[in-house]
């Protein structure tokens, strides 16, 4: 049975390609984030500065949960193995 | 069909999974490793906050004895450790007549760090930091943060140290 879902995938094959790469992109990119954010808390928090801490913390978990509801829309591909 | 041939097919039959297959990575669970490690940098964070503020940092209490002022040729320095601490300090006599008391670990990987005499810099001869002798701030190299500073006060001929209580400037 032909679904909206395949016909919009045979019609437009690149297109999960493109979802995934963009996905991809994007979680790389918090990551990076994120990475400097710890490095920035873990400097300030040797040096006594701790008003930076838990904003960076929340933006952190932020950061986190953007990428985990992202893989919501992570592609499951044209073509199952049975 | 011999018993071997036989024994190899019955065996692909109840694991069918290819060799290639089995090593190969694809973009999916590579997007999974990245939430995973996200999440692994967000319980990082979570931790340096948690450990600031419920383990902080332990301040110098009260005031110490270290040496006379004449112990201390000018430009020369002499290495202490507080009571019931094992944090390395230096007393720097400068040229300029101050004393000065920093912590012996460079702020960057832990290494002794030394004055330079009559330079006013103290220098880490691990990755060639330096810092500003009078004030502990970083002048060059890769240290992120000053050197960690004691006030240095007298009582008559003796030097003595005690917590420094910063100035903040806004």
């Amino acid at each position: 049975m032909s679904t909206f879902r395949k016909s919009q995938n045979s019609a437009n094959p690149n297109k999960l390609n493109n979802i995934l790469s963009t996905l991809i992109f994007i979680l790389i990119l918090n990551v990076s984030i994120q990475i400097w954010l710890l490095y920035a808390s873990l400097n300030n928090a040797l040096d006594n500065n701790k008003e930076i801490l838990i904003p960076a913390f929340i933006a952190s978990a932020i950061l986190f949960f953007i990428g985990f509801s992202w893989l919501y829309y992570l592609p499951k591909g044209n073509f199952r193995r049975k | 069909m011999s018993k071997e041939d036989n024994l190899n097919q019955n065996w692909k039959k109840d694991f069918p999974i290819k060799k290639q297959e089995s090593t190969q990575v694809s973009r999916r669970d590579f997007a999974k490793f990245l939430t995973f490690v996200s999440g692994g940098l967000m319980v990082g964070s979570g931790f340096v906050t948690a450990k600031a503020f419920l383990l902080p940092k332990e301040e110098v209490e009260g005031e110490h004895f270290i040496c006379n002022k004449e112990d201390i040729p000018v430009g020369g320095t002499r290495g202490f450790v507080l009571e019931g601490s094992t944090i390395p300090y230096i007393l720097i006599h400068l040229e300029s007549g101050d004393f000065r008391a920093y912590e012996q670990k460079c702020t960057h990987l832990s290494c002794s760090v030394f004055y330079k005499p009559g330079t006013g810099i103290i220098h880490c001869p691990c990755h060639e930091g330096s810092f500003d002798a009078m004030t502990g701030d970083v002048l060059a190299g890769p240290p992120p943060r000053a050197l960690p500073q004691l006030e240095v006060f007298f009582k008559e001929n003796a030097v003595f140290v005690k917590a420094l209580i910063e100035k903040k400037d806004s």
